[in-house]
């Protein structure tokens, strides 16, 4: 089928579609696959002693060295992650969605915590509770004395984090799952006899199993590339060892920078197996309901009083560890740097200082001399350093999210055109390529790559110089946002009815125009959506901007990060305040954007008109109202 | 006023449509009917722009619009899914083609009410979301905005394919009113017979790519041209030999070597027969009950007959009853054997 055009308008097209291919060969050459294979090439390019090229130098060094331990505990974390995590994980969604627990609702509430707070943000929240000096070791510490005060540190503090920082992809996609699950099919094994613990081993974890496949390969990689854990908890696994090696110089060690190539490429290669196993398993289908009467999916009760209360302690166990990191931090937000010292609850010490105002501090020096720091305690919003660190956040991931999703819509809509057929693919697998990879590896090959003044296509300009490592730390989270956001968009592209665009083509509008007032329409609450799930994940992203170290790019989390050390006395006396008043302003933006996505956004236009028709009637009720009443008073 | 001149339309070495050759008059409402994979879909979207033909031309009012561009052809189209924008309230869907012709603002409205009025959509209802309507009100939309920009055809693609069967029939109803009152010339494509027949002014029918007749409802229904189109439209009985030989026995003017068959409702029982007209022997095999009529299935030795009453109260046969088949042989449709019989859908 051939479809005629305007020569003029053929010109345009040609134009914009040469303009197109030149962008995304200049994105896929220039910033994903030469800084990569300069990382993967830098191994073989190094010498040894006498100045004579080695090219396996680096890879002796690995295998006689302790290099091979950093693989090995961070394989040791995805392996024992993948168990607590799926055992976490599945509970809470079975406690949730499939058996009846009293106050589900709310126990759902605490488990879905982690969707609003992650990484730094929810691991310094875990500190402030169990560190040695945190406030519910003191407790232990005080009730008990012989308690081990330094039980949270290392791998078991690791572990114990992550298992319950990862299971949002659980409470997302598991829980999707099982609500899927044909009703009737449960019904039928009941009446055949089985009782609610067979019908869940027989009947619904096999339909669960494909999920259950993803979220362990998920969740095994982000064990193998766990990065903010390990390093505020110290824990010798990869990438914190990859950026601290991309840091050093040879001065101090043998060739580090290689040797952190080396490691990103060993975690790079792990990627590319686990990604490949997954896509093999998902491709080879499904389970698929055959049920065209789908019936919602009820509540099972356990019918043993004891399975029952032991079920119901489990789950409020789970629950008080999700919520009392939560609430603690929302409480300790509002009281003064004392009480947070203290890790005790001062009713008298309430205070906004730590998100709003400067205060000074004045203490007794050793010499009995009153001092007085000017500014010393400051709040989240009035703190220079905290400020800029929002700002420049702000900026650098909504700047990200725009141009990962602007990229994506473009690409897809040049997929989505039929006389693109094998170019669409080629394209598709581009932009896909930087999930093989894992973010590190990104951010080290960038940080190596463009850290010199000899890159042709970008002008000869040092891009990891001083500010410009700014738009470096753009591209990174750009490039690395663009498989997640071609997913999500490419599906909003399917509910695309061909015949629209006919219908468009028919009443006589032009490609752009059907774009922009057919199209984009449709798939705009899907754009805005990964928009802003982009910028959830970027605004509190610590793993990128921690690999880069760079001091014009520090980061929000890199300051929250810094403000578990820097709470010495006389300065900074509030940091530990500020961070968790830092941490409830990004709970309270994620849960903002987490409401407009799945809330606000989801409503078509039919929901849309009927909110707004609902409204106007209330406000005309209303006004109806205080008219009849002014009347009622005049005439009194 | 439409002209198809050896429309041929090829899919890489798949030929969709050979040698198409159809006219159509000025505000007749004329059908295309076929089995689903036909090539009707595909004429019409010939006919719109969509495909470009092979080879062969369009032409509309002695106008060649062969490579004319889609938004320049004056056509208007409803869609099998309607293709309402779903992002646009009512008015907008249909105000859409006016703002493309870049139409005042006033006169934009003035004519998106006016075509609101013609098709029964209210005010209230042109400021819905268009998944605020019902199926019905939704396709009233789809006319309403194929019809604003004043095309000189309308094309329907299998519009009523998306309503449930009460639905089906009631907007046929409206939908054939609704062309009268315009009189524009219209393009109906479908593959129910039914529908067909009752809206058409002339039908197509469309088989593998080939057009296998045209004509009046009747025509295709009572006149089957070919054995194609008389085992398509309408249930039909196809006579073994051994009844056709006792029907020549009784001095039918019928041929063994052809394909004979007749439709159902050409049968009686238990009538007497008139001159020229023969009766076989058959019992009850089976009863099917509809209410506006009984079907009975008769076996007559060598086969089984469909045979339709109208339920008038007075006849209705039991099963294992011994009854006669009453047959005119002028009602026979016969084809010569070499014309292969494929139903499709």
């Amino acid at each position: 089928m051939t479809e005629r055009l305007d020569r003029r308008r053929f010109h345009a097209d040609w134009i914009a579609q040469l303009i197109g291919i030149a962008f995304f060969v200049y994105l896929f050459f220039g910033f994903m696959l030469l800084p990569c294979l300069n990382t993967l090439t830098s191994i073989f390019r190094e010498k040894n002693a006498a100045g004579e090229a080695d090219p396996f130098a680096v890879i002796r060094f690995f295998l006689a060295g302790s290099m091979g331990s950093y693989v090995w505990n961070s394989l040791k974390l995805a392996v024992l992650l993948v168990i607590t995590v799926n055992v976490v994980g599945i509970s809470i969604v079975l406690l949730t969605e499939y058996f009846d627990i009293k106050g589900a609702k709310i126990l759902r509430l605490g488990y879905m915590t982690t969707m609003i707070y992650s990484g730094v943000a929810l691991v310094t929240g875990y500190m402030f509770l169990y560190a040695g000096d945190g406030m519910l070791t003191s407790l232990m510490k005080n009730a008990f004395p012989n308690f081990n005060a330094s039980w949270f540190s290392g791998f078991s503090a690791v572990l114990f984090t992550m298992t319950f920082a990862c299971t949002s992809n659980h409470m997302l996609f598991l829980r999707n799952a099982i609500r899927g699950i044909d009703y009737n099919t449960v019904e039928a094994a009941r009446n055949m006899g089985a009782n609610p613990f067979k019908v869940l081993w027989k009947v619904v974890l096999p339909t669960l199993i494909p999920t259950l496949f993803s979220l362990t390969v998920m969740t095994f990689i982000t064990g193998l590339c766990a990065m903010s854990a390990p390093t505020l908890l110290g824990y010798d696994s990869i990438n914190p060892e990859i950026v601290r090696l991309a840091g050093s110089s040879t001065a101090d060690e043998s060739f580090p920078q290689a040797r952190a190539a080396l490691l990103s490429i060993i975690l790079a290669m792990f990627t590319i197996v686990l990604l490949t196993v997954l896509s093999a398993y998902e491709r080879k289908g499904h389970y698929l309901s055959v049920s065209k009467t789908k019936a919602k999916l009820q509540k099972q009760k356990i019918t043993n009083p004891v399975a029952n209360v032991i079920a119901h302690i489990y789950a409020y166990i789970l629950f008080i560890i999700y919520m009392t990191p939560v609430v603690m931090i929302i409480i300790f937000s509002f009281q003064n740097h004392s009480a947070i010292r203290g890790k005790k609850l001062d009713l008298n010490g309430w205070t906004l200082i730590n998100y709003i105002g400067k205060q000074d501090y004045s203490y007794t020096n050793d010499r009995g001399k009153v001092k007085t720091v000017v500014g010393a305690i400051s709040g989240v919003f009035s703190n220079e350093k905290t400020l800029g660190g929002i700002k420049l956040s702000f900026l650098m991931s909504a700047l990200a999210a725009a141009f990962a999703c602007v990229i994506v819509v473009v690409a897809c809509n040049y997929i989505f055109n039929k006389k693109h057929k094998k170019s669409g693919v080629v394209l598709e697998y581009a932009l896909l390529f930087p999930w093989l990879l894992p973010t590190i590896l990104i951010c080290y090959s960038y940080r190596v790559y463009f850290n010199s003044d000899a890159v042709w296509y970008v002008g000869n300009q040092n891009l990891y110089f001083k500010e410009n490592v700014r738009l470096l730390i753009v591209m990174a989270y750009t490039v690395t946002k663009l498989p997640f956001s071609l997913r999500m968009i490419k599906a909003s592209f399917y509910a695309i009815d061909e015949e629209l665009q006919d219908a468009a083509k028919n009443l006589g509008a032009s490609p752009l125009r059907t774009f922009l007032k057919v199209k984009l329409p449709i798939i705009l609450p899907s754009v805005l959506a990964v928009f802003a799930l982009n910028f959830n994940a970027l605004f509190t992203e610590y793993d990128m901007s921690a690999t880069f170290q760079s001091p014009e790019g520090t980061t929000y989390a890199m300051v929250i990060q810094g403000m578990t050390a820097d709470a010495t006395r006389g300065a900074n006396m509030n940091a530990l305040g500020r961070r968790c008043a830092s941490t409830v302003f990004i709970m309270i933006v994620s849960g903002l954007i987490l409401y407009l996505v799945y809330g606000v956004g989801s409503r078509d236009l039919g929901e849309r008109l009927e909110i707004k028709n609902r409204r106007r009637k209330r406000w005309e009720k209303l006004r109806g109202k205080t008219n009849k009443e002014g009347k009622a008073n005049t005439q009194a | 006023m439409i002209k198809l001149n050896n429309i041929v339309v090829k899919f890489g070495d798949f030929t969709a449509l050979h040698d198409i050759n159809v006219q159509v008059r000025e505000g007749e409402f004329f059908t295309f009917l076929g089995p689903s994979g036909c090539g009707k879909t595909t004429t019409l979207r010939t006919i719109t722009g969509f495909i470009e033909p092979a080879s062969g031309t369009v032409v509309v009012k002695d106008r060649d619009i062969t490579h004319v561009r889609i938004e320049d052809r004056n056509i208007g189209i409803v869609f099998q899914s309607y293709a309402l924008f779903p992002t646009m309230t009512v008015y907008d869907n249909i105000a859409f083609g006016l703002k493309i012709k870049k139409l005042k603002k006033d006169e934009i409205d003035r004519k998106v009410r006016e075509i609101a009025r013609k098709v029964d959509l209210s005010d209230e209802q042109l400021a819905k979301a268009v998944s605020q309507l019902s199926g019905g009100q939704q396709q009233r939309v789809a006319i309403a905005r194929a019809l604003v920009t004043g095309p000189a055809i309308i094309c329907m693609d299998e519009p009523l394919s998306n309503l449930d069967a009460k639905l089906r029939v009631q907007l046929r109803n409206e939908l054939k009113k609704m062309q009268k009152d315009f009189g524009i010339t219209t393009i109906y494509v479908t593959h129910d017979q039914e529908e067909a027949l009752t809206l058409s002014d002339r039908i197509a029918v469309f088989n593998k790519g080939y057009i296998e007749q045209i004509g009046t409802p009747n025509e295709v229904y009572n006149f089957s041209k070919t054995e194609f189109v008389c085992n398509f439209i309408g249930d039909i009985n196809r006579l073994s030999d051994e009844v056709v030989r006792k029907m020549i026995d009784a001095g039918a003017e019928l041929s063994a070597e052809n394909h004979n068959y007749i439709r159902l409702e050409r049968m009686h029982v238990n009538e007497a027969p008139k001159p020229g007209q023969i009766t076989l022997d058959g019992v009850v095999e089976m009863r099917e009950y509809y209410g506006l009529y009984i079907k009975y299935y008769i076996n007559v030795g060598s086969q089984t007959v469909k045979v339709i009453e109208k339920n008038d109260g007075v006849r209705i046969y039991e099963e294992g009853q011994s009854v006669s088949v009453l047959i005119d042989p002028r009602d026979v449709m016969a084809y010569p054997p070499s014309q292969e019989a494929e139903v499709g859908a």
